[in-house]
């Protein structure tokens, strides 16, 4: 995982905010005044987490449910490992699990072809829930489900998660 | 030779890994902020390589390299991109055609040996390189002249697409590993023989894949009257998580079906908005006014989208005798990278990297693009090509006196 420090960087108060991008299978965290996006959010489900007392935010793009399902060595492949990476990451930076705050994105169910038992999207966003729950970090803003893809901007300085859709009027959590 | 999905799947994160050093060397010198995007393997017809540059104004610099492995290897920066570069290092120096010259070749020099050097290290050898050659123009004026093997038509690409961070611009590097000592490597790095596909089955495929391409063409001309031709067939092989990156985050229209059989995947048909409004229109009764897309475009897409699925299908299915059955085509209608990802999610529920197979078609008569994809399951595929006669490659045309 790369992180972006801002506090390294020329940091005028004018300066815009770095931007990050997140692809898929990735997560990022930042530390300083920056702009997190990941685009092209089909049933993969994108996790934003924030700890405002701490000035810390991360983003994981994850594409498949469980890293117990399969083997596979990138952590942030999985909605489970990747968020438990992730909030790894920004205890790292000084955050605080007690003060973190998520909001989840994406695990449309699109395209699924399944004929019995849940999509991946379902699967995805339950997973998602379910490992924050693990931290008892609270959801506070979700935007998931539906038959349509999604494309993030994670702003680090006020934890807004922007939300954008090819059919339909931007929305923040 | 044989190729086996493991050493695939290595010498993509090698190419992955050297195009990830060279960005970094150029960021370090530069002060700009790239990233590789993706990185892939591609079987493809030698003179088709440049097809996807063809448009542009390009500038950057060629090595041929030789050792354990030998080839051509290039660097190609949109000529936008390359000025930000040049200005970078030396401030003003784009307006100084000699100084941006030199500077192309300094920079493609630190990043292309970085390239390089990280094949050796991975192989254990020392790469040899030939001093940079300085190379603008058009798509094909950047790529090396193709060798004299008249044997081979079809040749491995590896290839890599950084992007700026904010901009829209990318660059590329391409490598063209000369065959026999490539095929010397890849049985050297290999895992099981089971996993190996003989290397002309895979260029079966890619002939199967091309006549499916032509037959959905021939679909399309029937349908709506306008001449329409196959144009690129491609074979890649990449990480599962890089597939939706195949397609771009453009808003496309298009179908998607899945496929039953030996192997079972997943077939998309993709136009951009223009060429579905455009397509669609051509196949309407009444003049429409109207540049939006509208239900009635989408269902005159619908329809193409599944005649072009079964003649695509058909093709298959004749090269490898066995019937292929697909799923009423859905009509999608969405950013590209959000199309694919969920069928990207439920192949990689299997495998860790998939073979990908583009195709697209082109008109001269309007402004019309179609592409098609298909991803199918990699275990699949190999048991498929392991059954298939290569001989049979040419009975996608039916053979009339056969029949009568």
């Amino acid at each position: 995982m790369k992180v972006y420090d801002g506090t390294t960087a020329d940091s005028e108060p004018a300066t815009p905010p770095e931007r990050v991008k997140v692809g898929i299978a990735e997560s990022k965290v930042t530390d300083g005044d920056a702009v997190l996006t990941t685009s092209g959010l089909g049933s993969c489900l994108g996790v934003a987490v924030y700890d405002g007392s701490a000035a810390v935010a991360g983003l994981v793009h994850a594409m498949l449910p469980s890293i117990d399902e399969m083997e596979g060595t990138n952590e942030a492949k999985f909605a489970d490992s990747g968020i438990r990476h992730l909030v790894a990451e920004l205890e790292k930076r000084g955050g605080d699990r007690e003060h973190m705050e998520a909001k989840l994105a994406g695990g449309s169910d699109m395209l699924d072809f399944s004929e019995n038992g849940s999509g991946i999207g379902v699967r995805n966003v339950e997973m998602g829930r379910r490992t924050l729950a693990e931290f008892d970090i609270p959801v506070v803003g979700e935007d998931v489900g539906g038959d349509h893809g999604r494309s993030l901007r994670l702003e680090s300085a006020n934890g807004d998660l922007i939300v954008k859709s090819a059919n339909r009027d931007p929305i923040t959590l | 030779m044989k190729v086996d999905v493991k050493s695939l799947g290595t010498f993509n994160r090698l190419a992955h890994e050297g195009a990830e050093q060279a960005t970094a060397s150029l960021c370090q010198m530069t002060g700009l902020d790239a990233v590789v995007d993706v990185t892939k393997i591609t079987l493809v017809n030698r003179a088709d390589v440049g097809d996807q540059l063809s448009d542009g104004d390009y500038v950057g610099v060629q090595f041929e390299f030789d050792g354990e492995l030998a080839g051509d290897t290039v660097l190609v920066f949109d000529r936008s991109g390359s000025e930000t570069i040049v200005d970078s290092l030396v401030p003003g120096g784009a307006e100084d055609d000699a100084m941006a010259r030199s500077s192309v070749e300094e920079i493609g020099n630190i990043m292309m040996s970085g390239f390089i050097d990280g094949w050796a290290d991975f192989l254990e050898t020392t790469i040899e390189h030939s001093p940079p050659t300085y190379v603008e123009g058009d798509g094909a004026a950047m790529l090396p002249e193709p060798p004299n093997d008249e044997e081979r038509d079809q040749v491995f690409v590896f290839k890599s697409e950084i992007e700026w961070i904010g901009e829209s611009v990318s660059f590329y590097i391409y490598m063209f590993p000369e065959y026999d000592p490539l095929a010397d490597v890849m049985a050297r790095t290999g895992g099981t023989e089971d996993d190996a596909i003989p290397i002309d089955k895979l260029e079966v495929f890619n002939e199967m894949t091309k006549d499916g391409t032509q037959q959905a063409a021939a679909n399309v001309e029937m349908m709506t009257g306008i001449e329409t031709e196959a144009e690129v067939t491609r074979l890649s092989f990449a990480p599962i998580e890089d597939v939706p990156k195949q397609v771009g985050t453009d808003t496309y229209v298009g179908t998607v079906v899945e496929f039953t059989g030996i192997p079972s995947g997943f077939l998309l048909v993709l136009f951009d908005e223009a060429s579905a409004v455009h397509i669609a229109e051509a196949m309407m009764p009444v003049e429409m006014d109207e540049d939006e897309l509208t239900d009635q475009h989408k269902s005159a897409i619908e329809e193409l989208g599944n005649i072009m699925t079964s003649g695509f299908v058909d093709g298959w299915a004749n090269v490898l005798q066995t019937s292929v059955e697909h799923t009423p085509p859905r009509l999608v209608h969405d950013m590209g990278q959000a199309i694919v990802d969920p069928l990207a999610a439920q192949v990689g529920q299997h495998q860790e990297h998939a073979f990908i197979i583009d195709s697209e078609m082109r008109t001269d008569d309007i402004e019309f693009g179609a592409e098609i994809h298909a991803l199918p399951n990699e275990k699949e595929l190999r048991q498929a090509l392991d059954e298939l006669l290569v001989e049979r490659a040419d009975e996608t045309q039916a053979d009339v006196e056969k029949i009568f």
